[in-house]
């Protein structure tokens, strides 16, 4: 009875330490792991690349678009939409699919590179600037390779990021 | 050894045995007990000398109310350290599991990348590097000297031989037809930064002016990435990527 008492006391005391050790680095861990999930930056910076994701996209599908699958290409068009843009397309659908009827062109895009200019999180919106070669197939004659310079206006809605502007960068309009 | 002791020792064995003590030699019976009682004295005295001993070492315990531990006492005296094992494993696979999750949700690509997040750094780099990009892509026919010190300024690397090469038409052609190039910056975007590291995207018009017979000027847009690197308390340009096929 003795020597059992002598034995188990030391178990007891290490025990004792390793499991409040292993309860600090609990504590601790867990600290860390709450700061690491709820850092504003952290937010801030998945809603940068959502927007960056969103805005390429977005611009790509607008400088896509076959004759030969035109209804899809236009509702892709009107999908990456939202607002003022939006409206404009739905409005001038029918006059240009009859332009792009009639021209039987194919463009394809591919974007080269993109950032986000401005991102206002809690208004959803954000500026991106996109360069962009875009190739366009007629029926006769060698495809036209051009780049553009393009700057987008993203709003968020409920299905995620849309362009709700978006125009070539002007040239020469500040230079002199 | 106590001599008392022995001597009560031996007077309880001789009273409980008469028979034995008068058939044998006093001598002999003496010496017998004399060893036995040695024997059994050191087996026994070390649980009877430790007795006191034992009894504080009890009280220090968690449960001092042990004076004779009882069963379920024992029992749970037995378990508390397979318990405490359990809950540091339990506690010890918790904090590992955070840690390890905490460290991933840190070196998530979006939150490496401090563009925009970083307001101080994403301005100052955009502002250093549309200054430097203005800088490195003029050049004045009347002032070339300005044009290499601009470069020395603001390249760094690769984008060294890359300038070069880009200015060398400009260069050749500028005295001879009065050529200055003016390039400014309309729009940039910081792609990424991550310390002293950054990748930007500039939009960028240039205009061409020839002062030679005719005064003629052009327009035209430029795009391109750079790749930008801090030095010392400025940005430089380290490489320029123009998307060329």
């Amino acid at each position: 009875m003795a020597r059992a008492g002598k034995t188990r006391n030391p178990l007891v005391i290490a025990a004792t330490a390793l499991a409040v050790v292993a309860a600090g680095a609990a504590g601790w861990g867990g600290w860390q792991r709450y700061d690491a999930a709820h850092d504003d930056a952290a937010s801030y910076a998945q809603a940068r690349d959502d927007a960056l994701a969103a805005g390429e996209q977005a611009v790509q599908n607008m400088n896509t678009l076959d004759h030969r699958t035109l209804e899809k290409g236009l509702d892709s068009w009107e999908e990456s939409t939202t607002g003022d843009l939006h409206r404009q397309l739905v409005d001038g659908r029918d006059a240009f699919a009859k332009q792009i009827v009639a021209a039987k062109t194919v463009s394809t895009a591919k974007v080269l590179s993109g950032a986000v200019t401005e991102l206002d999180e809690r208004a959803g919106r954000a500026g991106v600037m996109v360069a962009l070669r875009v190739t366009v197939t007629a029926p006769k004659g060698d495809p036209a390779v051009k780049e553009s310079r393009m700057l987008g206006t993203l709003t968020r809605t409920s299905e995620g990021w849309k362009l709700s502007a978006l125009g070539q960068a002007p040239v020469g309009s500040t230079a002199g | 050894m106590s001599t008392t002791r022995h001597l009560v020792n031996r007077r309880r064995r001789l009273a409980t045995s008469p028979s034995r003590a008068a058939v044998a030699p006093v001598s002999d019976e003496e010496t017998a007990a004399e060893t036995t009682e040695e024997t059994t004295e050191e087996t026994t005295a070390p649980p009877g000398l430790r007795e006191p001993e034992t009894v504080p070492e009890q009280g220090q315990e968690p449960e001092p109310e042990s004076d004779g531990t009882t069963p379920p006492q024992r029992r749970l005296r037995s378990r508390l350290p397979v318990l405490l094992c359990a809950l540091t494993v339990l506690l010890g696979a918790f904090a590992t599991w955070a840690f390890t999750s905490a460290a991933s949700l840190r070196d998530e690509p979006a939150r490496q990348n401090t563009a925009l997040t970083d307001i101080a750094r994403t301005s100052e780099v955009k502002g250093r590097i549309g200054e430097a990009v203005g800088a490195v892509f003029s050049y004045d026919y009347a002032s070339p000297a300005r044009s290499d010190r601009a470069a020395k300024t603001h390249l760094t690397g690769r984008a060294v031989q890359q300038h070069k090469d880009m200015l060398a038409e400009v260069r050749a052609q500028a005295p001879q037809q009065k050529l200055v190039l003016t390039t400014t910056v309309t729009a940039s975007g910081v792609e990424y930064l991550d310390g002293d590291r950054a990748r930007l995207l500039i939009f960028a018009d240039q205009s061409n002016t020839r002062t030679g017979k005719d005064e003629e000027t052009t327009f035209a847009a430029a795009m391109f990435a750079v790749d930008a690197v801090r030095r010392g308390d400025t940005w430089r340009i380290a490489a320029i990527d123009t998307f060329t096929r």
